[in-house]
């Protein structure tokens, strides 16, 4: 090999890959040490011939790197299932114990399914007279409530949807705009015989601004008062 | 000329709806005006802007987005879906048809008036009704697009041009779109947001002009889908447009988020050449909120979010300082929305939604001239509210003089309420079976001793219930033959033998009450009566009209009184009939019968029939003159007219049974208060 006039780049160090030595290190060393050390490294390989490699070795130490790899993926993937089961037997006790007891499960069980059945017969009671209701008219025992629709459901969302439309385009964020008292207040202000914004001219306006004032003027007299008191 | 003790009330909370649409027949003169909660108003520009009509169809959740006349036939169409055609005569929707598009954004119909277009907003398709004499009816939808939120046609009705976000899309009359002509977005931060084209017009000459809410007017050829100017308007958006129906179509008008309105014109850059182009020319500012409607005849009428309509005339070809050329705001109702029980002192204020009964103040002292120290403030006694929420507006009610019975209607009821108000317990009790005949009511009035209802009902008739103690009982049906037009004026007169009534149609008729049959009718006059009343004791009626001229009609001779006569001969003081607005009630004085006691919004006037009427060139408000004249000079400079203009915005003007005025104001400032939010302006110094 040649000494190199300059310090060896990426190309160079690709040749030396391609002839199969573990350059990486070297690599690392020819780039980190000085010049001293660049000239002994070739030096020591100057000397010798370039190591040959044959071709089954360069094939078996592919397979092996690869065989590596698949082992450490299936071993990740082995471990995220043990992890998987058992957070789910830890679920499932935990379920368990929020559950009542088997006992109490059946006594439960046994009320609902009478409460169901009632149900049912009450709905083809139901039909029964449905179906018998255009020759005559019956009253309808039981507990039941009958209300008439008063709720439009798709329209009134999608009314409810195009007044939020027009209303975020309009006074939405970006539409920049003031309130009624500042314009107000601007015109008392421009005119010829000028006077207060408006919030101090009316005496119904800002009430809760107003009192918060008059608590505050309270408070700061009270504070005057105790250090003289 | 006496003096009264004046009860001035400003607790009524009176809150006009922010005005959303307007549409103008241009045949009949008529202006059709949609207001947030539903209600539509008609205006009739011929007769000196006079709102004939209102038809309080509204409900909550019911909001017109979209007005349009087809001939003499007006449609609506609103978010929730539905397209409406009203019933003018009887003021009520004739019927609504689900579109099932979704909300609709807008309508329009095409010149010849045999198709009307509408666009849906979630489905984004255009759907095109046939009218048909009785109905309308689906014919076909346009191809699906995305929101539609404005539509014109061209004048030949072959193809129509639709506004969506950042796009305008072409149709031809087939279903497919032809052109697509994209919109700019904004600058700066607006940049993100998708630009809605607010409104598109389309002109004969296949231009279109679309305004956007980027404040950007654009002109594009229809033609071939390009873009040929761009004017930037306003930082806001502009929210509609208007083309001239008058002018060949040279004068095009944008409305803004400001309150601003733009106009452009098409003419040619020097005069006398050929190459005519859009130019800006003016810009009017009548407005403090966004202006959300807008027609063009030859006059702009502004309207929007500050509820007040506003006519102003451009003047092109109108001179100046005339009475045409005038700007004209109108902002409350032209009928009355007080009632006032006269012996009881009772007030009764009609909202929307719920009535409210509140009994006046008293107070004890008596200087002339000051402002009296209330020794008991008023209350208010009852709220009264529609049954259900999501309920038909209140149209109209009334309270009878003795304070014990209230009514009201809506479009679909009539109800009645029994009062008892002693002086610390109130009472009221709903009379559960009203008559048959009582039905799409649009005016209810109470006879002067209570015992006798009258409600003004659909084909021009008058229904007359009598009441009892505790239930009422239908009398009689009052019905003039010919008369089409609804009843908007009902006066009983004091002894309860006539009443007078007064339809659109400019008709008065008087029935007899004994005999329950029509008595005469007042002679046709072309100008609409505003307000009506007999006199208790002369028995003569005294109509106002539109045009702000006053007649005197005696009911005994059939004939006008001498006093009218002269009135006509001598003709009204200029400054009189140049009032914008009309004259919604008239009371009598007891105690002088030569008194007529007139308000307007701005004034308040009484007419003394004994002395001389003014002359054109005399002063007209002469009040303060004569107050710093010598007693002797009083009586000769003085004449019939006495205003007073202390009391602005007045609502209603009444006369209580112990001769104490009741004046309603409502300030305007009151009611911009309560309005959504203006644009924030920066000016300088500020």
């Amino acid at each position: 090999m040649m000494s190199l006039p300059w310090d060896p780049t990426e190309r160079d160090n690709m040749a030396n890959k391609q002839r199969g030595e573990g350059t990486s290190v070297e690599k690392k060393a020819e780039n980190k040490k000085g010049a001293d050390d660049f000239n002994l490294a070739l030096d020591s390989s100057d000397d010798e011939a370039p190591e040959e490699v044959t071709f089954e070795d360069s094939k078996a130490r592919a397979v092996e790197s690869l065989k590596l790899a698949l082992d450490t993926a299936r071993r990740e993937k082995e471990l995220l299932k043990e992890k998987r089961r058992k957070r789910q037997e830890f679920f499932q006790e935990q379920k368990k114990k929020k559950l009542l007891s088997a006992d109490l499960l059946e006594e439960i069980d046994s009320v609902p399914s009478k409460k169901q059945k009632q149900a049912e017969d009450k709905d083809e009671e139901e039909e029964k007279r449905k179906t018998k209701k255009p020759t005559g008219v019956r009253n309808l025992k039981g507990s039941y409530t009958v209300s008439t629709v008063t709720d439009r459901g798709q329209s009134d969302y999608q009314r409810q949807a195009a007044e939020d439309f027009i209303q975020s385009r309009l006074y939405g964020p970006g539409s920049c705009r003031s309130s009624n008292n500042e314009m107000l207040s601007l015109q008392n202000k421009t005119r010829a015989d000028k006077s207060a914004a408006v919030q101090f001219v009316k005496k119904d306006w800002a009430c809760k601004e107003k009192a918060k004032a008059e608590k505050l003027k309270k408070r700061w007299i009270h504070k005057q008062q105790i250090p003289t008191s | 000329m006496g003096e009264f003790k004046v009860h001035r009330v400003r607790f009524f909370d009176y809150m006009p709806s922010a005005i959303r649409s307007m549409a103008f027949n241009s045949h009949t003169e008529r202006l059709a005006v949609a207001r947030a909660d539903g209600a539509v108003e008609i205006f009739n520009f011929a007769d000196n802007y006079f709102q004939e009509k209102q038809v309080i169809a509204g409900r909550d959740g019911r909001s017109i987005e979209a007005l349009c006349w087809v001939g003499c036939r007006l449609f609506s169409a609103g978010l929730d879906g539905e397209i409406t055609e009203y019933d003018l005569e009887n003021l009520r929707p004739r019927y609504s048809i689900e579109a099932y598009g979704g909300p609709i954004w807008t309508i329009s119909g095409n010149s010849e008036g045999t198709l009307l277009a509408q666009a849906g907003c979630e489905d984004g398709t255009v759907k095109m009704f046939e009218v048909l004499e009785d109905r309308i009816q689906f014919q076909r939808n346009l191809s699906r697009q995305k929101r539609i939120i404005s539509l014109s046609w061209h004048p030949s009705g072959a193809q129509i041009a639709a506004g969506m976000m950042d796009m305008i899309r072409i149709f031809d009359s087939e279903t497919h779109a032809t052109h697509r002509l994209l919109v700019d977005r904004g600058v700066g931060a607006s940049k993100s947001r998708e630009v809605v084209v607010w409104s598109v017009a389309c002109l004969n000459d296949h231009t279109i002009i679309s305004g956007d809410s980027a404040g950007k007017v654009q002109i594009w050829d229809g033609l071939t889908g390009t873009l040929i100017r761009t004017h930037l308007v306003t930082k806001w958006d502009v929210l509609v447009l208007a083309v001239s129906q008058w002018q060949d179509e040279s004068s095009v008008i944008a409305g803004t988020s400001e309150g601003t309105i733009v106009q452009f014109q098409f003419i040619s850059s020097t005069v006398g050449q050929q190459d005519k182009l859009w130019v800006r020319t003016r810009t009017f500012k009548n407005h403090s909120h966004d202006v959300r409607a807008l027609v063009h005849t030859d006059s702009a009428v502004i309207s929007g979010m500050d509820t007040q309509l506003v006519v102003r005339p451009l003047l092109d070809k109108v001179e100046k300082n005339t009475q045409e050329s005038a700007l004209r705001k109108i902002a409350f109702p032209h009928r009355n929305l007080v009632s006032c029980a006269k012996k009881a002192g009772l007030l009764l204020f009609q909202f929307p939604d719920h009535l409210e009964l509140w009994r006046l103040g008293e107070s004890d002292r008596n200087t002339p001239g000051e402002s009296l120290p209330v020794k008991r403030k008023p209350e208010k006694l009852i709220q009264l509210k529609t049954k259900l929420q999501g309920e038909d507006h209140i149209c109209c009610s009334a309270l009878s003089p003795c304070g014990s019975w209230l009514s009201y209607a809506t479009v679909a009821a009539v109800r009645l309420y029994r009062l008892q108000i002693s002086s610390n317990n109130i009472s009221i009790q709903k009379v559960s079976k009203l008559p048959r005949e009582l039905k799409s009511v649009h005016q209810l009035c109470f006879s002067s001793d209570s015992c006798r209802l009258f409600a003004s009902s659909s084909f021009s008739s008058v229904v007359v219930v009598a009441l009892d103690q505790t239930d009422c009982k239908y009398l009689h049906t009052l019905k003039h033959k010919s008369s089409r037009q609804p009843i908007h004026i009902l006066s009983p007169s004091e002894d309860g033998q006539w009443l007078a009534t007064a339809n659109t149609d400019c008709e008065i008729h008087v029935f007899n009450l004994r005999k329950m049959k029509l008595h005469c009718s007042v002679p046709a006059y072309s100008s609409c009566p505003t307000a009506v009343s007999i006199h208790p004791t002369t028995g003569n009626l005294v109509s106002v009209h539109a045009d702000q001229q006053i007649f005197e009609f005696s009911l005994k001779q059939k004939e006008y009184s001498e006093w009218s006569r002269q009135l006509q001969r001598q003709g009204l003081h200029p400054l009189w009939l140049q009032r914008d607005t009309p004259v919604t009630s008239i009371a009598f004085n007891p105690n002088n019968p030569a008194h007529i006691m007139l308000h307007d919004v701005f004034m308040f006037c009484i007419i003394d029939q004994s002395l001389p009427l003014p002359e054109a060139k005399t002063k007209f408000y002469n009040q303060m003159i004569l107050r710093s004249l010598p007693e002797p000079q009083r009586l000769r400079e003085s004449h019939a007219f006495k205003t007073c203009k202390n009391f602005q915005h007045l609502l209603s003007v009444n006369l209580l049974e112990d001769l104490s005025l009741v004046v309603v104001e409502r300030p305007l400032v009151d009611i911009v208060a309560q309005l959504p939010a203006p644009v924030r302006q920066k000016k300088f110094a500020t």
